[in-house]
């Protein structure tokens, strides 16, 4: 991502307007900020993706939040890192996003949702009708080694992605952005109890989803 | 046999979900203590469910 004019990105070349964007800055300040910015792009549109789902919306999300970083980084005061700072302005434009979605969303998706949320029959999957479980959690070799691994990581999201839409909405903010559950159900609109459905699925699905991608494997190639 | 507070592996998995989430009351508790005692596999559970907050949160600040 180093050529900031060459990247798929929307912003403008560092030639068209960069004196405009960047007055108080000399050149290769704005030259680094948009490498800067840039970097951290990758990550920006992942969080946008666990939040919308919708990867027309997270691009438009991501996109609307880099313009808004762009024309208020003056005020970047760098006391938080510039990835906290572009996830705040990311965050809001989610929520515009996903407020605009659920008004355009049909009764009939909405309903769907509900109905999936609350329908219990997906602990089929995990455990057997005596209640045990399908597949035994075993021992994980050494977890804490795997959070230095670039390709733990690699798994980790692809197992966020695999989990189904609502589950994965909502253990995102829950665990990755660490807000509590009544402020998630509030814009779920659904039930606290609804919500802990939601997350013990959530759980039960990515802990099967790591073992099998990563812990088991780890284990059976002694990674 | 069965008393009302048998924790059965798919309800002490959910006890343990929902124990991130607010305080059990002491029979709920009880019952997923006795659970937990007998059963290995829901331990691995509860120790999972320790590392997958830890590696969300990890996530969350950019890992």
């Amino acid at each position: 991502m180093g050529e900031p004019g060459g990247s798929p990105l929307f912003l403008p070349p560092p030639s068209a307007g960069r004196n405009a964007i960047f007055p108080a800055m000399s050149a290769p300040t704005a030259d680094s900020r948009f490498a800067e910015i840039e970097s951290h792009r990758t990550y920006l549109v992942r969080y946008a993706l666990a939040q919308l789902r919708d990867a027309q919306l997270a691009e438009e999300a991501v996109q609307e939040a880099l313009l808004a970083a762009l024309e208020s980084i003056g005020s970047f005061d760098g006391r938080s890192s510039l990835r906290t700072w572009l996830t705040s302005i990311l965050r809001f434009k989610v929520i515009d996003l996903q407020r605009r979605a659920a008004r355009e969303r049909t009764h009939t998706s909405i309903d769907e949702d509900t109905a999936a949320a609350e329908d219990d029959s997906w602990v089929d999957d995990f455990f057997d009708e005596t209640g045990h479980w399908r597949s035994p959690p075993q021992s994980w070799n050494d977890p804490e080694s795997a959070l230095e691994q670039r390709r733990f990581w690699e798994a980790f999201e692809k197992c966020l992605a695999g989990l189904p839409a609502a589950a994965g909405r909502v253990f995102f903010r829950r665990e990755v952005m660490g807000d509590d559950t009544s402020t998630i159900c509030a814009a779920e609109k659904i039930t606290d109890s609804n919500c802990w459905v939601i997350l013990h699925r959530a759980r039960v699905a990515l802990r099967t989803c790591l073992d099998q991608t990563w812990f088991g494997r780890a284990a059976s190639d002694g990674r | 046999m069965a008393a009302d507070d048998d924790v059965d592996c798919r309800k002490a998995s959910r006890l343990l979900s929902l124990a991130c989430e607010r305080p059990l009351g002491s029979p709920e508790l009880r019952a997923l203590r006795r659970h937990l005692d007998a059963c290995l596999m829901c331990r691995n559970f509860e120790k999972q469910l320790d590392f997958m907050r830890k590696a969300a949160r990890a996530y969350g600040r950019g890992k």
